[in-house]
């Protein structure tokens, strides 16, 4: 952990990271856009400077079709996916919870491909899908915090086993859906990998509102989120409405999570690296952890969404498959750490 | 005086016929207690009689099933958390925080039930965070990160959390127990502090009997979940009462200028170990304090001990009495009796061990050293602890050397008192066995 002083550094530090991710990641792909001409360019399209001549047409339409809402898409659902995580592990008392591993992401994922493929049509799927995509996370995250919860906290391997078990049992009944369903389902199994190509402003325009929702509950219980890691029963001697709390806390995560999951697809690990790589540069309080695995988070989705699209050009990788290159070593990592600091104390 | 059945007034905290547990125990049956502004009010009682239990449904943790507790006029369990938390603060046993937390951190979220949303608190929080980490003398740890600290320090900047909540009752789980001398009286004397010049409720925990009748203005003991005595901590905490509530054998005495008792447990003996020990006595042959470490250290392993013949007012009789041994004592300077003697060859005979201390012989108790030899003769296993050579204490003339020659010939002879209580346990587990 940092000293104080140093800490204060790492929010800023975080935002000029997330801006330089942006220019890089509208630079990078098969038409090179400098950073300096995207800065022109969005001058002029906000009209505060004329259109420079010397930039060609093509290149403003690829920067404002193509990259920009792919980046701004990618930072949405990093930011959506690490704070989620960032309250899933504060609600568990856990550091090794994530949307993915608890499955959550799974139950929301079931959710969309259910209204995708029953509901298939144009303006039922705004709402309708990441809806959809709500209820299945929520329904998911109670069952698996009911199935792991023994005693005052939630032990590491309960946790996994039940999420891994959960999420085994929703992938089926996925499968079994995507198997009677009849219809192409290629494009279904394309996004279940996860992937940020799909359809540029409409998804941000499908997330912005429920991620925005689920950030500013989250920061506004950043306090409150400090209070659980003590533990359910000093979180109440210290004034905090437990079972409400947790109730709003399991409803703030699963619907981040549906946000990410319905626009994005299934993206693990960025909720639980962002997090613990956050915490050990600004520490534990959830006030300031909170806002800077948002800004760690977007900038690490634009990160990997540009090794997903330039890594073995013109082939695409799922992103969701560079996150987990990157997050299942981190994650067996992690989990050894726990166990023998378990080991340890028992 | 009020008694329970009053109705409380300002911060009085006030449990009236709670009875409370978990899923199918109840853990508190019928409790009422009443803790006073401006005063520290205690909580003593063995392991599991309901002590915990009865703090967490104080604090709001644990709804009795029936009954009422109430701070002032409030009842908590009617209010919101935040407003509870606003009049009662909690130190628990311990907190174990997930992440790495700063002490300063902790210590701040103290302030939660006064604070809204998302701040960083305002100046009158900082106040309370500064003037809570002072007293609580964790302010040189600020900057460091909780799961570093000591058991000393963690609990050290629990209180401090505790104190931040600025609540004018303040329950103390067990606040001492992994504090260093120093810290305990400092703390305690903080917490009399804000008891009598702060005027806070106190109602603590105490598993160190003296501590409780030190600080404590009222003591509550309870036993089995049920209040058994409360008073004063001379009116509680006696002799009789150590024995039947704990099972243990305790000296009581008054001390310091208060008068307050004091427990000396000493070499407990639990009462139990007592029962099983009543056929598995040694006796010790002493004298001149020669036999207090061997007596207290048989006691200790479980024997029944008694002692004798010895002369009033010697060390080793005085010990005795004070470990409430079996002794059969003489007037001072008089020679021993044929009658304690034979009171004394009765106990040396049942006795399942006999131990002869390397005490000085004279022509007053050389009885002794006669009646330990016609029983080693006799078959009795005997423990001779020789650290001096009998010629440099022997005041007879000769004879009780002799005496000392021939019974070393028939017992096992030690030159510490380590070894012959090694011994002795050893005998004790042998004959436990045995009898089983």
């Amino acid at each position: 952990m940092l000293g104080p002083s140093r800490r204060r550094l790492i929010l800023p530090g975080l935002v000029v990271l997330l801006a330089a991710s942006v220019l890089l990641g509208v630079a990078l792909g098969a038409v090179w856009i400098s950073p300096l001409d995207t800065l022109r360019l969005l001058a002029a399209k906000l009209h505060l400077v004329p259109r420079p001549r010397s930039i060609p047409e093509s290149t403003s339409l690829i920067l404002f079709q193509l990259r920009l809402p792919r980046v701004l898409l990618a930072a949405l659902v990093g930011a959506a996916l690490a704070a989620a995580g960032t309250v899933f592990q504060a609600l568990f008392r856990n550091p090794m919870a994530d949307p993915a591993i608890i499955g959550v992401s799974s139950g929301a994922a079931l959710g969309a491909i259910l209204v995708l493929l029953v509901g298939a049509g144009g303006a039922l799927d705004a709402m309708g899908v990441p809806a959809a995509a709500f209820v299945g996370a929520l329904a998911t995250a109670f069952v698996v915090y009911r199935l792991a919860r023994l005693g005052p906290s939630v032990q590491v391997a309960t946790l996994l086993l039940a999420g891994i078990a959960v999420a085994a049992i929703i992938s089926a009944v996925i499968s079994l859906v995507m198997t009677f369903s009849g219809q192409d389902i290629r494009s279904i199994y394309f996004w279940l990998l996860g992937g940020l190509g799909a359809r540029g402003w409409q998804s941000i325009v499908a997330a912005l509102p429920f991620v925005v929702a689920g950030i500013g509950v989250a920061m506004a219980s950043a306090s409150d989120l400090n209070l659980t890691a003590l533990g359910e029963e000093r979180a109440a001697q210290l004034g905090l409405e437990v079972e409400r709390f947790k109730t709003v806390m399991l409803g703030t995560g699963s619907l981040l999570t549906a946000a990410a999951v319905s626009v994005a697809g299934l993206i693990g690990f960025v909720g639980l690296m962002t997090p613990h790589i956050v915490r050990l540069m600004v520490g534990a309080d959830h006030r300031r952890l909170l806002p800077a695995s948002i800004l760690g988070g977007a900038a690490f989705m634009i990160l990997a969404d540009l090794a997903a699209r330039t890594a073995i050009r013109p082939e695409e990788i799922p992103v969701g498959a560079v996150t987990a290159v990157l997050g299942g070593p981190f994650f067996l990592y992690l989990l050894r750490r726990e166990r023998r600091a378990a080991g340890a104390r028992a | 005086m009020r008694g329970p059945e009053d109705s409380g007034s300002g911060s009085d905290l006030t449990v009236r016929h709670v009875t409370a547990g978990y899923a199918t125990r109840a853990v508190l049956n019928d409790v009422s207690v009443v803790a006073r502004a401006g005063e520290i009010t205690g909580l003593i009682g063995p392991n599991g009689s309901g002590k915990t239990t009865l703090i967490r449904v104080a604090s709001r943790g644990l709804r009795p099933r029936s009954g009422r507790v109430s701070i002032g006029e409030v009842d908590p369990y009617a209010r919101p958390a935040r407003e509870a938390a606003r009049l009662v603060g909690v130190v628990p046993q311990e907190v174990a925080p997930v992440f790495a937390f700063s002490v300063l951190e902790l210590v701040m979220m103290g302030r939660a039930p006064h604070r809204s949303g998302w701040g960083w608190g305002t100046s009158n929080d900082w106040t309370e965070v500064r003037r809570a980490m002072s007293a609580a003398e964790v302010q040189h740890l600020a900057d460091r990160s909780f799961s570093e600290l000591s058991g000393g320090e963690r609990q050290r900047v629990i209180l401090a959390q505790a104190l931040a909540q600025d609540a004018p009752v303040l329950l103390l789980d067990e606040p001492t127990t992994h504090l260093d001398v120093r810290h305990v009286v400092e703390i305690l004397s903080m917490v009399r502090r804000l008891a009598r010049r702060g005027g806070k409720t106190v109602l603590a925990i105490f598993h160190d009997l003296n501590l409780a009748s030190a600080y404590c203005d009222r003591v509550y003991a309870l036993a089995e979940g049920r209040v058994v005595a409360e008073g004063t901590s001379g009116q509680v905490i006696t002799a009789r009462f150590v024995r039947e509530v704990f099972g243990v054998e305790a000296d009581v005495a008054p001390a310091g200028v208060a008068g307050r008792p004091f427990v000396h447990l000493g070499p407990a003996v639990a009462m139990d170990q007592v029962q099983r020990a009543l056929t598995l006595r040694a006796h010790v042959v002493g004298g001149a304090g020669r036999g207090a470490a061997i007596m207290r250290g048989l006691s200790e392993l479980g024997y029944d001990v008694s002692v004798g013949v010895l002369h009033q007012g010697d060390t080793d009789a005085v010990v005795a009495e004070r470990l409430n041994l079996v002794r059969i004592t003489v007037p001072p300077f008089s020679m021993i009796d044929a009658r304690s003697a034979e009171d004394g060859r009765m106990l040396v005979r049942d006795a399942a061990v006999l131990v002869v201390c390397v005490a000085p012989f004279g022509p007053g108790n050389i009885a002794n050293l006669e009646l330990a030899l016609e029983a080693a003769r006799g078959g009795k296993r005997t423990l001779v602890l020789e650290q001096v050579p009998i010629d440099e204490r022997d005041f007879t003339g000769g004879q009780a050397a002799a005496l000392w020659r021939v019974l070393r010939e028939r017992a096992a002879v030690f030159d510490s008192v380590e070894a012959v209580l090694h011994t002795a346990q050893e005998i004790l587990r042998d004959l436990t066995v045995a009898e089983r």
